[in-house]
Formats: structure tokens, C-alpha cells, sequence
């Protein structure tokens, strides 16, 4: 019948003892792998490899302004492609800590960056899968005890292998009300920031401001972020040039009239508070081709070809509530 | 200690290899994701073989793009059974299949007693069989833990 | 007074005048018919005596299948016999073999009876292959249609069940056959069990021929099998069975002896092929009504399945059977010592396996075929297969297959518990590197000796074995495959 097995012997290998058969040898140990050498010694070989330099071009291209942040994208590639010729000389270092924060008003391409983000740096191999899960409070925070621990595990199981881009992060902390969950979350996504890093790469975003704030209560949170990233304010001449790629994408053009026409809006419109950037200049394109769709609509009989269906005309800019002076309404200008 | 070459219970997809280390198990978990799976961690200290339904640690994991998250559950199981069998199972919801696709061992007491068998005679020389396993003539909770 | 014009006669009096008529004249030739979804289709391989014309040989395999006969009878007129009658609608030369050709020939949904393996085949093979007109013609694939195929319940069990009563999942089954075949008494022939499942395996196999003989009573091998089985079973903890045979001479005799089997714990029975179809549909729906598994034995279809000019297809008798209602059916191991070549066999697996089988000329599948969600067969892969050839196995077939090695486990040099063993830990390695994304095709071999390095009775396997292979043309191999061997 049974027989206990010998003292010493790892339980991890099998013996297969069937009593009278010769013994089998001992398992050899498990050897630790070491990281593979891919044989790139030139930076020029690393991007040839990594295919990432298509991806930085991409983020060029399509983003209007956005320099400093551009910038310091750049840096950090650079900072990981030269990490990847020392790993593959053997000269190990630790793990970069890749943690970032996105700070700027609403509209300025946070969450947009973020996703170039996550390519980039599954390219240059620094996450597994490259996907981007994008949250706020209201996915990490429960509203009863118990409830913060598995939802924020749940969310933070799915962003593995990936980017979690958590928006207006600020409102995880909320010190005044001693029955909230948000520090639970905090408590948690601490740990994985710290222990995960080869798992996770974790992005906060919201206002400059309101993230200082949150930083200067929360001091293990900020010492975990390696990257600030500021998304400046657009300026006119950017929101020009963010209108007309949103124009193009969407088969329109301005007239001549109407791009000066949407220059002065802008101006104008700057000067009012609650302004979004690329968001605002959306929602103003977007009322600009319903009243185009009104003034052609008049005219039924017209036979209405590509230009007529394609071009805004100034009118359809400059009937917008910000060109009557002292209107400070709440409804959209 | 069982009486089968290997010593141990034999249920799983690699019961006859030396155990999986973390990387190994990773490894398996991606390819179940990679197929479109669904990673579900369970433990029991009874493992009779026609015990179908182990206890479920958590629910199983949908939507999951890498193994990590599943690793995330296995260890915390780990640190609640450390005394358990718990296994991985990976469901596959095609149409047709809608069963399980992978299963494995990945945790196991540090001792296992095994089963008897018991028989009863009946009529002729015909014979009824029991499996019973001893470690489970203790309470839950007290079977393995010596 | 016989007409000798080629096409078909339409003046309904000319048509019925007594006489002999070519079949293409009675109108079983039919070249711009357009199959219909509920048509039943089948592919014939011809090989028409000299003489004759290719379209009046497959004109005449449709007529002689469905309702002609050798003259012109008045009492067709008493039926509505246009669409009674079988219409061959295609004829093509077969590549590389001339005198031969494939004939495709449509049978409307009335000619046959519902949930009737039997019926389908007799009216299909039942006449028309000792027609003299014809020197040699093979039934080569066959579609059913769907609203045919749900009249069918299929088989008793499935794949998916299967494995879930068993609770093994994503790994090959392995088997193994107790040998010798014949002349073990009932007592020896269960220590052969016991030994083969405690190392490892998850079935032990009965052989077709072993039924209830001088040597060994049914009931004596139900009885020691069993106490095997449910030793293994505890001394591993796993789930084990034994393939208790109960084919018998009559209905009777095999009803009894699957209830004994049933009473005795038994999670599975084998039943031979040459039990015929009627029996097969019953013991089908008994083991459902008993929750059995129900494993078959293709015994005797070497007969007329092997030569590729004459006979029936495997691939038929296959989908045949998963429709009449099997578990497990051998369907080939391609690299064993039984007859097979690779594409052909895994031809066969598909028709086991599939949702919806698709055509694949290479590996002589002929049509599309929906199988109506209609349960999966797990194919068997025994004979002459051993533990070095593991990573071309998992390869070739994947994980849905039962793979049993009988001399492979029996024969090992150190017991058969050590040949068990060896198989098992062979497997897992295999199964385990493929899914780390090794190529195990390649690298096989050296899986298998890193595997070996850990497990004594593995290596003692490779060192007797490893260099065994059967290397023998095939007779059967497809007509459309990219490097063809020469065949029959």
C-alpha cells in the first residue's frame, strides 16, 4: 500500500514509483530564464524592430500642438529604446516606472494621447497587450463596505497587460465624508502601481490644479508617477487647424468667408469660461451643419451638387449667440 | 501518499508533470485567452472524482486581455486555501462546445491520503462499488491542515 | 422494340411503350438539375465496363438506385414518377484515372424514411453495386440534408457530455486494447485493466473478437473488469472505464449483457460494426436511456472501404454512424500500422468533429454538409501507434481524439504500468509545450526526451520504440491531394 515518500525528496517532481521497477533519476532543477538577447546594438535596429517609429509619426501628425507633450513622449521612447540595448548587452536595470499623469483643461487630447501611449509602449515591449481600459471613480468606488475591493480588482484585472487611463482622479479622494470608499481604491491601486509594474501601466488625468491638490494629500501616489505630462490650452491658430482635419474627416469644407468667420468666433469664444478646446470646436462645427442643413433645407427646389451639400458658408458660423455682444446665456454659442 | 505512480491525485491536464511553476501556469493562461476564454479559479478538500462542483473563488473572469489578472486571483486563493486543491478552468462559450476547455491542478495539500475502496456483495458474484475518500471523514476545513 | 437515341424521352407514350430504354432515355440523366436543399446527394466513383457511355453508367447508377429497372414497366404511370426517380446531374473524369469517373447523383427527400440508417442504405448501396454494366464503383461521399439529418438523434452521448461526465478536458483520452486478443481468462484480463488505468490511461479496450468465448465467459470479464476499473479509480482518483464489448448473436443476448455492464458501474460498452445498422440505432438509444457512452468498433469495413475503386468510403460508413448514433469510432491514425494516409484520415476526423463539414477535395471531402447542431463523434486513433509519436499525433488531430496504444502500453520492457505511464507523461508534455506556442512538429522529439529526462518508464519507451514507423503507400489516398500516391 502506500508508502510515505522519502525524506528530502522536493514534492513537486513525480517519481513514479511502481515498487520492483528500477528508480528514475532525480528532476534536474528548474533553471531561471535569463531575458533573451534580440541582437539589436543600434537604436536604428530597435525601431526597425519595434515598428515604433510609425506610431510616434501617427501621434505627429494627428495631433495638432500638443508640443511639450510630444516632446516628452519622444524622451520617453528614447529613455525605453536604450533600455532595450542595455538589456540586451546584459546590462539589467530595474523596471522604469511608466506611471504618468496627464494634466490640462478638458479637451486638450488626454485620453487621445493616452491610447498613442498604450501602443507605443506595447511596441517597445514595455506591456504585454497594449489595450487601453479608461475609467473614472464611479468604476473603482463602491457604495457600501465591501463592495471598493472587487470592483477595483475586477477593473484593474481587465486592464492588465494594458494602460489603465483613470479621468478626473481627483474624485477618488474625498476627505470630508468619512464614509467614503475612495481611499480603499487608492489603497489598492498603490499596491499594483508598486508591485505590478511589468503588468500594469497606470495614466491620472483631470485639471492641473485639482491634481496638484490630490498629489499633495496623497504623497505615495505622486512619488509612484514618473511622468508629468501639462496639455497646454489650444491656441487659435491650433483650434483653426483642429477644425479643418475635423472638416475634412467628415467630407466639409469652410468657404473662404466662413473659415474668417470661424477665426472670429474663436477669438471671441476664448474669452468665455466653460471652454473645452477640441471638444468646444466640435460641438461648433456640429451646429454650424445644422444650420447649414436649415438655410439649404429652404430651398427646396434647388439642385444641391457637391459643393453646395460640402460647403458651410459664414453665415452658418456668424448666426452663433457669440457675436451678439453681452450675452452671457447658458445655452450653447 | 496514493498508490499510483505518481503518489498524488491524477485529475487535470498535467497531474503527471512536475508541478507548474507561476511562468508555466501564465503561460497556459494565455493560451486560453488567446483562444477566447473564460479563466475561472476553484478549490475544494474533497476531490472525489465525481465531485463536479468545487468551490468557485470569485467569479469566473470575462473580458480579460492578459494572464496577470487571473494570477491576481490564484495567489489570493493561494493565501486563503493554502491547503486545498484548487485548479484553473478555462470555459469556452462557442456554439456547439459551450463546456470547458482546459482544466488543471494548480495547488495541492501537502499530504493526500486518497480514497478507499469499499464493496458491496450482492447476489451471484456481482459487487457494488464506493470510492470514499479518507480525508473527507473530517469536517471541511480540517481535512488537510495536519 | 428499344430506342436508341441519347436524350431524354419526354412523349409520355413513347416514354411507358414496353421495350428497353437507355436510362438516360427514362430520364435519370438529368444535366441541368439544380440540387435541392432537402435532395439527399450522393458521389459515385464509376468504373464503366467498356462500351459504355460515362453519363448512361451514372444514369444508370441513379435508376438502379432509386426506381427503375431493366425494361420499361406501364405501373410507373400509376406514380407520380418524375419525381421519384434519382437524377444523375453531373459526370466528371477522375484525375489521373482513366476509365473512372465521378458521377453526383440527386435522390428526393420522399425516397426515404425518416430516422432509418438501414433504409438509407439499402436504397443507396442496396442494388446497384453488382449492376453488370458497371465493373467497379465506390460510393465515395454522401450529403444529407438537414431536414434529413434531424430525424437522426445522433449520437447518444457527444464529445462535449463525454467529457464532462469523465471531467477531463484539453487533453487527448488515451486507451489502450488488452492484449493478447483472445485466450486470457476473465481473472488475467482484468489485472491487464487494472495495470493500464492505475498507470495512467483513461480506457482499457476490448477487443471486436472478444465476446464470450470458451477461455472467458461475458460475465466473467464484466466482473473482473470492473473490479479493475473501480480500483484504478480509486487509486487515482480519477474517473476510469473499460469498453465491456456486447456485441452478441442476437438483440436479446446484447441487451442483457449492456445491462449487466450498466449494473455493474460501467461508464461504457463497445459494439461492433458487423452488428448491422438496426441493432446499432437500438443499443444508440438504449445508451442514452442508461446515460452510457457507446463506443464503436469498425470491424469489417476493411472489407469494403480500403480499395478506392470499389466499395463504400469510410467516410461515408462514418457519417452514417454518427447519424444511426456512436460515441467513439475508430476513424485512423495515419501513422500506425493500419491503412490510412494523413489527409484522407483527417477527412474523417472532420466528419466526426464538425459543426459543418466543408468541402475539402484534399482531404476528400465532397460537399458542404450542416450537421443541424447533431452531436459530436470522438474519433479513436489505435493501432500499431507508440509514445515517440506523440507530437505527430496531437499534431495530426488535435485534442478531441481517444489515442490508444495496446502493444505501446503492454509491451513496454519495464510492465504496463510503466508503459502507461510513459504514454501519459508524453501526452501532458506534448499538450503542455503546444500550448506555450512550442512548434512541436518540429521540435517534438526533443520534447519528448526533456519529458523523458523526468520519467524513467517514458525513456525505457523511447529507447524500445522510438525508431518503429510504418511506412507503406497508402491505397486509399485523395485523388486531389498535392503530391498524389499512386493508388489502386
Amino acid at each position: 500500500m502506500a508508502t510515505e515518500p522519502p525524506p528530502g525528496r522536493p514534492m513537486d517532481a513525480p517519481a513514479f514509483s511502481m515498487p520492483g521497477v528500477r528508480p528514475t533519476a532525480p528532476a534536474p532543477a528548474a533553471q531561471a530564464s535569463a531575458p533573451a538577447d534580440d541582437g539589436a546594438r543600434s537604436v536604428a535596429q530597435v525601431l526597425a524592430q519595434t515598428q515604433v517609429e510609425q506610431v510616434l509619426a501617427e501621434l505627429d501628425h494627428d495631433l495638432v500642438g500638443l508640443g511639450p507633450v510630444k516632446a516628452r513622449i519622444r524622451d520617453i521612447a528614447a529613455l525605453l529604446v536604450i533600455d532595450r540595448l542595455r538589456a540586451n548587452l546584459g546590462l539589467a536595470s530595474q523596471a522604469p516606472s511608466l506611471h504618468m499623469s496627464f494634466t490640462g483643461h478638458p479637451g486638450t487630447g488626454k485620453t487621445t494621447v493616452a491610447l498613442r501611449m498604450a501602443q507605443i509602449l506595447h511596441r517597445l515591449g514595455q506591456v504585454r497587450q497594449g489595450h487601453l481600459v479608461a475609467v473614472t471613480r464611479d468604476d473603482l468606488v463602491g457604495q457600501y463596505i465591501g463592495h471598493t475591493a472587487p470592483k477595483t480588482r475586477e477593473v484593474l484585472k481587465r486592464a492588465m497587460g494594458g494602460v489603465l487611463f483613470i479621468d478626473e482622479a481627483y474624485y477618488l479622494y474625498r476627505p470630508e465624508n468619512e464614509r467614503d470608499y475612495g481611499q480603499e481604491a487608492i489603497e489598492i491601486l498603490l499596491q499594483v502601481m508598486e508591485n505590478q509594474r511589468a503588468d500594469l501601466v497606470v495614466i491620472l488625468a483631470g485639471y492641473h490644479e485639482r491634481m496638484a491638490t490630490f498629489f499633495q494629500s496623497n504623497p505615495g501616489l505622486s512619488s509612484r508617477i514618473a511622468h508629468h505630462l501639462d496639455f497646454p490650452d489650444y491656441q487659435v491658430d491650433e483650434l483653426q487647424a483642429i477644425s479643418q482635419s475635423m472638416l475634412t474627416q467628415q467630407n466639409y469644407r469652410f468657404s473662404e468667408a466662413a473659415a474668417a468667420a470661424f477665426r472670429q468666433y474663436l477669438e471671441r469664444r476664448l474669452q468665455q469660461p466653460h471652454f473645452a478646446n477640441a471638444r468646444s470646436v466640435r460641438n461648433a462645427l456640429d451646429r454650424a451643419r445644422l444650420r447649414q442643413a436649415s438655410r439649404l433645407f429652404a430651398e427646396r427646389g434647388r439642385e444641391l451638387d457637391r459643393d453646395a451639400l460640402c460647403t458651410l458658408e459664414a453665415q452658418d458660423i456668424l448666426a452663433s449667440r457669440v457675436f451678439r455682444a453681452g450675452q452671457p446665456s447658458a445655452a450653447p454659442l | 501518499m496514493m498508490s499510483n505512480p505518481t503518489g498524488r491525485l491524477t485529475q487535470g491536464q498535467f497531474s503527471f508533470l512536475p508541478d507548474l511553476s507561476d511562468a508555466e501556469i501564465g503561460l497556459q493562461i494565455d493560451h486560453g485567452l488567446r483562444q477566447g476564454h473564460a479563466w475561472s479559479v476553484e478549490y475544494t478538500d474533497d476531490p472525489h472524482p465525481r465531485n463536479t462542483y468545487w468551490e468557485m473563488f470569485g467569479m469566473p473572469m470575462f473580458d480579460l486581455r492578459d494572464a496577470a489578472g487571473v494570477m491576481l486571483e490564484l495567489q489570493a486563493c493561494r493565501q486563503a486555501f493554502p491547503n486545498h486543491y484548487i485548479r484553473l478552468l478555462a470555459f469556452d462559450a462557442t456554439r456547439g462546445v459551450e463546456s470547458i476547455a482546459m482544466c488543471f491542478i494548480v495547488n495541492r495539500p501537502a499530504r493526500e491520503p486518497g480514497f478507499m475502496l469499499e464493496r458491496q456483495e450482492l447476489q451471484g458474484r456481482s459487487l457494488r462499488y464506493t470510492t470514499r475518500g479518507y480525508a473527507v471523514q473530517r469536517p471541511e476545513g480540517r481535512r488537510y491542515g495536519d | 422494340m428499344s430506342e436508341t437515341g441519347r436524350t431524354q424521352i419526354t412523349d409520355a407514350k413513347k416514354r411507358y411503350s414496353a421495350g428497353v430504354l437507355q436510362y438516360r432515355q427514362m430520364g435519370y440523366w438529368m444535366p441541368d438539375y439544380q440540387p435541392r436543399d432537402t435532395d439527399i446527394l450522393c458521389l459515385f466513383r464509376i468504373t464503366p465496363q467498356d462500351g459504355v457511355d460515362p453519363e448512361e453508367a451514372a444514369a444508370a447508377v441513379a435508376g438502379e438506385s432509386s426506381t427503375a429497372t431493366w425494361t420499361v414497366v406501364w405501373t410507373d404511370r400509376l406514380t407520380a414518377c418524375d419525381s421519384y426517380r434519382a437524377k444523375a446531374y453531373r459526370v466528371e473524369p477522375v484525375p489521373h484515372q482513366p476509365g473512372q469517373y465521378f458521377a453526383w447523383v440527386a435522390y428526393d427527400l420522399i425516397l426515404f424514411e425518416e430516422g432509418s440508417i438501414a433504409n438509407m442504405t439499402a436504397s443507396l448501396i442496396g442494388n446497384v453495386f453488382s449492376f453488370k454494366p458497371l465493373k467497379a464503383a465506390r460510393l465515395e461521399d454522401i450529403r444529407i440534408p438537414v431536414a434529413y439529418v434531424k430525424t437522426f438523434k445522433g449520437p447518444p452521448t457527444g464529445l462535449v457530455v463525454e467529457r464532462e461526465r469523465l471531467d477531463k478536458f484539453g487533453r487527448p483520452l488515451l486507451g489502450a486494447t488488452t492484449k493478447p486478443k483472445l485466450g486470457l481468462s476473465g481473472r488475467n484480463y482484468g489485472r491487464v485493466i487494472y495495470e493500464g488505468l492505475k498507470g495512467g490511461l483513461d480506457f482499457m479496450k476490448d477487443d471486436e473478437n472478444i465476446n464470450s468465448q470458451p477461455f472467458m465467459h461475458w460475465r466473467d470479464r464484466f466482473l473482473y473488469v470492473m473490479d479493475g476499473v473501480n480500483k484504478a479509480q480509486a487509486v487515482t482518483g480519477e474517473i476510469k472505464g473499460s469498453y465491456l464489448n456486447i456485441t452478441a448473436g442476437t438483440m436479446e443476448a446484447m441487451y442483457e449483457r449492456a445491462e449487466f455492464a450498466r449494473d455493474l458501474g460501467s461508464v461504457v460498452v463497445m459494439v461492433d460494426l458487423v452488428v448491422g445498422w438496426t441493432a446499432i440505432q437500438s443499443m444508440a438509444e438504449w445508451c442514452r436511456r442508461n446515460d452510457m457512452l457507446m463506443h464503436m468498433h469498425r470491424a469489417g469495413h476493411g472489407t469494403y472501404t480500403r480499395q478506392k475503386n470499389h466499395g463504400v468510403s469510410f467516410r461515408v460508413i462514418a457519417k452514417w454512424l454518427r447519424l444511426a448514433g456512436c460515441d467513439h469510432l475508430h476513424a485512423g491514425t495515419a501513422v500506425g500500422k493500419l491503412e490510412g494516409d494523413p489527409l484522407t484520415v483527417q477527412g474523417y476526423y472532420h466528419i466526426c468533429r464538425d459543426s459543418h463539414t466543408r468541402t475539402d477535395l484534399s482531404r476528400g471531402l465532397f460537399f458542404d454538409m450542416d450537421w443541424a447542431d447533431t452531436r459530436k463523434v470522438m474519433p479513436v486513433a489505435s493501432g500499431g501507434i507508440h509514445a515517440g509519436q506523440m507530437h505527430q499525433l496531437l499534431h495530426l488531430f488535435g485534442d478531441d481524439v481517444i489515442l490508444q496504444f495496446g502493444g505501446g502500453t503492454i509491451g513496454h520492457p519495464q510492465g504496463i504500468q510503466a508503459g502507461a505511464v510513459a504514454n501519459r507523461v508524453a501526452l501532458e508534455s506534448m499538450v503542455k509545450a503546444r500550448n506555450e506556442g512550442r512548434d512541436i512538429v518540429n521540435e517534438g522529439p526533443a520534447i519528448l526526451r526533456q519529458a523523458a529526462r523526468h520519467c524513467g518508464p517514458l525513456q525505457a519507451a523511447l529507447e524500445t520504440w522510438g525508431e518503429i514507423s510504418f511506412n507503406y503507400q497508402s491505397t486509399d489516398s485523395s485523388d486531389f491531394a498535392p503530391t498524389p500516391s499512386a493508388a489502386v
